[in-house]
């Protein structure tokens, strides 16, 4: 029955890369620009000569068709083709650059989720009190605040008046990363024992998750309220409070349980908008990620680096709603066996 | 509630800790020093694709490649006027300028061993001209030879005083063809294909200037260390760090010590600065020059291509507003050649706004001229955004009659309309290939900027004239001359208006001293503290 469902999932996600494949590399390619003219100098672009060397090396002077048709047989090869801005397979870009994010977003991500979660369940119990009131607040502000506005605040007053936390990078200017295991530097630095490293790389992350975490904070805050307001006038908290079981037991196996579904959702659609954030905060903290590669990509029109970044994001959304699912059955028996 | 209690702990333990961490990565305090054999950190906003000289054309790279690798010649302490000795030690021009030859240091011995000799430049010019790079129109025409180990001759099919200003760029580095040849490396026709010499010089650099390559990435940070060996002055820092970051981050880490040196800070980050006794702001004009032009050609509007149009943008203009605009620092410009440079003209030969007659220019066209003007709305330079200038043009013209209706779009789109010569009105730059007046006269009619704003060859011979004269002419006074008169006569033509240079500033922590833009190649880092 799972493999059945696992397959069906499996599939779809297939036929939704395909597409998304399909119309990203349609879409850039139609954009008005020129790949190789976005690429070569004032001087070079002058040069037919030169021009058509670059066209030729890379395969710019295929027909489109010829050229999507090339790209999907070394797709299927597991080549994404290669990067017109760093000149790398745009697979080994994405190896360095992804980690990066990853670590960027699983970290803003707990954040938001402990913080938001948290503070949403406070909000439930003290409903309508002068502490939610003022969380009601504080949502507002993570959901509503632009996120580079937060992050030029956040580096101004958190490092360069403060000085409590570098405003830029993955560590301190010329040190050694920790020895490549999973590329996220916190993790890898624990795994080797490194904790010069370690205390270094916390330290650059704390900001920038901060700031991506905000949004999601907000979000998860509300919905986590609103969905504990709906359990806990449910009979069956009632009767778990009527029978005199301490509150804290009831709200976490009663209430919560109850209320966690359609936060998980949310959870999975602000996750997509935490990607969509990194570009913004990753140019701004200087951060290594798929953001900033994305934004050069994008500005460079850089075609096999675009639908790179692009697939790699569509493979994370799918892997993450895949999850979500899952979670679902987890967290709500009902939802397995229907 | 026992166990929320614990919960609480844990994560107040957890936050501890990340604070804890924190503070013990000295974030808030320099990751470096600028001490004699410490570490320098330079911050940059990065345009680097590549350490490989030959197919480097961005200023970020160009800062590097100076580190890296010795040229012929080269500028010093921000001069860009005057070609001093590197690895050539003399030099002279045959009386029409078609050669030029260039007597080399023998003491000159790379990292690998191998002593550098005239076979290594001759490789390393014919590499830029075959591997049909961004640089390759530097050797366009040229070709270089090896009269002996110490001597190389360097022929100009045309005329061509530029040569030694043409030398001095950083893409024209001197490579150890040896160990290039070995790892890929090949300068015969055909390199475009068969040189694959790119990763291995991305992460090794084979050079004998002052630095090493260290670590290479185009994204983060660059590390470079010095050359224990290298023949000239022994650079201060050991180790220098060429970080990527934004210009607020600049500002951040120029204030806190986490940069020694930050390259990109705009005007106002600049003036916010004023009264910072641990900073030291060095300021120049840049030689970017900011242009507008009206398009020539009537297919592409039959408005701007009508020269009383051009006389009335020309005259329309409030250039001191614009300058204005640009910062403190900048300069007016006169003519297309930046004031720096041979041929410049003076302050005092600049058009001067006059708004009757550029209203009266304005009547003879009838009605009210609408145009459109296009500028890249997603790039800046020298902390000068596009909009505000082309906004100010906007204003500016309108006051004479002309509705200017912006078209502002990313640099990638708007370069290629640009680059067809498509645009009616436009906003761009221009900074210098090579020091050297020759560099300008693509602005003329038929030349590659002049096409772009569809100034086909034919459209003005005198102009052309003068400028094919220019090309070929070996002495400087005159060369100065004919210049001025190009400019003289592109600015009463009204298809191109030179607004303004702005201004480069080099903002170093006080403890590192003060460090001088070079309009040449950007920063020289070997000569940072001494």
């Amino acid at each position: 029955m799972f493999a059945r469902f696992v397959l069906k999932r499996v599939g779809a996600a297939v036929l939704l890369v395909f597409g998304i494949v399909v119309v990203t590399f349609a879409l850039t390619a139609l954009l008005p620009g020129d790949p190789a003219a976005a690429q070569l100098g004032d001087r070079a672009s002058g040069d037919p000569a030169i021009v058509e060397a670059y066209r030729k090396a890379h395969g710019l002077d295929q027909p489109l068709w010829t050229q999507f048709v090339l790209y999907l047989v070394h797709l299927v090869q597991g080549d994404l083709g290669t990067s017109l801005q760093s000149r790398n397979p745009v697979l080994s870009d994405l190896a360095q650059f992804g980690p990066a994010s990853f670590e960027l977003a699983v970290t803003a991500t707990a954040i938001a989720v402990i913080v938001g979660v948290g503070l949403g369940i406070l909000a439930a119990l003290r409903a309508n009190g002068p502490l939610d009131h003022t969380l009601r607040v504080v949502s507002l502000g993570g959901v509503s605040i632009p996120i580079f506005w937060l992050s030029l605040i956040a580096v101004f007053l958190f490092s360069t008046q403060l000085r409590l936390f570098p405003s830029s990078g993955r560590l301190n200017p010329g040190e050694t990363p920790p020895n490549h295991i999973t590329g996220l530097y916190v993790l890898d630095s624990v795994i080797t024992a490194n904790w010069a490293t370690l205390g270094s790389s916390v330290a650059h992350l704390i900001l920038p998750a901060l700031v991506l975490a905000a949004p999601m904070v907000g979000l998860l805050l509300r919905f986590t309220r609103s969905s504990m307001l709906e359990v806990i006038g449910n009979d069956y908290v009632r009767s778990a409070n009527a029978k005199g079981l301490p509150a804290g037991l009831v709200v976490r196996r009663h209430i919560l349980r109850g209320a966690l579904v359609p936060v998980i959702t949310v959870l999975g659609s602000a996750f997509a908008s935490l990607l969509a954030g990194t570009v913004l905060v990753e140019q701004i903290f200087a951060w290594p990620g798929i953001g900033s590669y994305a934004y050069r990509s994008a500005s460079n029109l850089d075609l096999p680096a675009i639908v790179g970044v692009t697939l790699f994001v569509a493979i994370v959304f799918i892997l993450v709603n895949f999850l979500v699912d899952i979670l679902y059955g987890l967290i709500d028996p009902r939802i397995r066996t229907s | 509630m026992k166990r929320f209690s614990r919960g609480s702990a844990l994560l107040g333990g957890l936050l501890g800790a990340a604070l804890l961490l924190s503070a013990c990565s000295s974030a808030g305090t320099p990751a470096s020093t600028s001490s004699a054999g410490g570490t320098l950190v330079i911050d940059k906003s990065f345009d680097l694709k590549t350490a490989d000289p030959a197919r480097n054309f961005e200023t970020t790279g160009n800062i590097l490649g100076r580190a890296l690798y010795d040229t012929l010649v080269t500028f010093a302490n921000g001069d860009s006027s005057t070609p001093i000795p590197m690895v050539a030690t003399k030099w002279a021009g045959n009386s029409d300028a078609t050669e030029y030859t260039f007597t080399l240091r023998d003491d000159i011995t790379f990292p690998s061993g191998n002593k550098l000799t005239a076979d290594d430049v001759v490789f390393s010019l014919e590499r830029v001209a075959n591997i049909k790079g961004n640089g390759s129109f530097l050797m366009a025409g040229l070709t270089a030879s090896a009269i002996d180990p110490t001597t190389v001759l360097i022929k100009s099919e045309a005329p061509n005083t530029a040569i030694p200003a043409i030398m001095t760029s950083p893409t024209l580095g001197i490579l150890d063809s040896k160990t290039v040849i070995a790892n890929g490396g090949s300068d015969a026709v055909g390199a475009d294909t068969a040189d694959t010499a790119e990763t291995y010089l991305n992460k090794t650099s084979a050079g004998s200037g002052p630095y090493e390559l260290s670590t290479f990435d185009t994204t983060t940070e660059t590390v470079i260390t010095a050359n224990p060996d290298y023949w000239g002055n022994k650079p201060k820092y050991d180790k220098v760090v060429l970080r990527n970051s934004t210009a607020e981050t600049q500002n951040s880490d120029i204030t806190s010590g986490t940069a020694q040196v930050a390259l990109d800070l705009g005007s106002d980050q600049i003036a916010s600065l004023s009264g910072n006794s641990s900073v030291i702001v060095s300021t120049t004009s840049s030689p970017t020059l900011f242009f507008l032009f009206s398009n020539a050609n009537p297919a592409v509007s039959a408005t701007t291509s009508n020269p009383k149009f051009r006389e009335a943008v020309t005259y329309g203009l409030d250039y001191s507003g614009l300058l204005e605009l640009a910062g403190n620092g900048a300069v007016r410009a006169a003519g297309v050649v930046p004031d720096s440079f041979l041929g410049a003209l003076k302050a005092d030969q600049a058009i001067a706004r006059d708004v009757t007659r550029a209203k009266a220019a304005v009547a003879t066209l009838g009605g009210t001229p609408t145009v459109s003007l296009e500028y890249p709305s997603d790039i800046s330079s020298n902390g000068l955004d596009f909009g505000p200038i082309a906004e100010r043009i906007q204003a500016n013209l309108a006051e004479v009659g002309i509705t200017v209706n912006l078209t502002p779009s990313p640099v990638a789109t708007a370069l290629a309309n640009y680059r067809a010569g498509t645009e009616q009105m436009g906003l761009w730059l221009w900074n210098p290939d090579f020091p050297d007046p020759s560099d300008y006269l693509v602005f003329g009619p038929g030349a590659t900027v002049g096409l772009r704003a569809g100034w086909a060859a034919g459209s003005a011979p005198d102009i052309e004239s003068i400028a094919s004269k220019a090309a070929v002419t070996v002495d400087d006074a005159t060369r100065a001359t004919l210049y001025q008169e190009f400019q003289t006569k592109l600015n009463e033509a009204g298809v191109f208006n030179p607004l303004f240079q702005p201004a480069a500033s080099v903002v170093s922590s006080s403890s590192v001293g003060k460090v001088l833009f070079s309009p040449a190649f950007g920063l020289d880092i070997a000569a940072i503290g001494q």
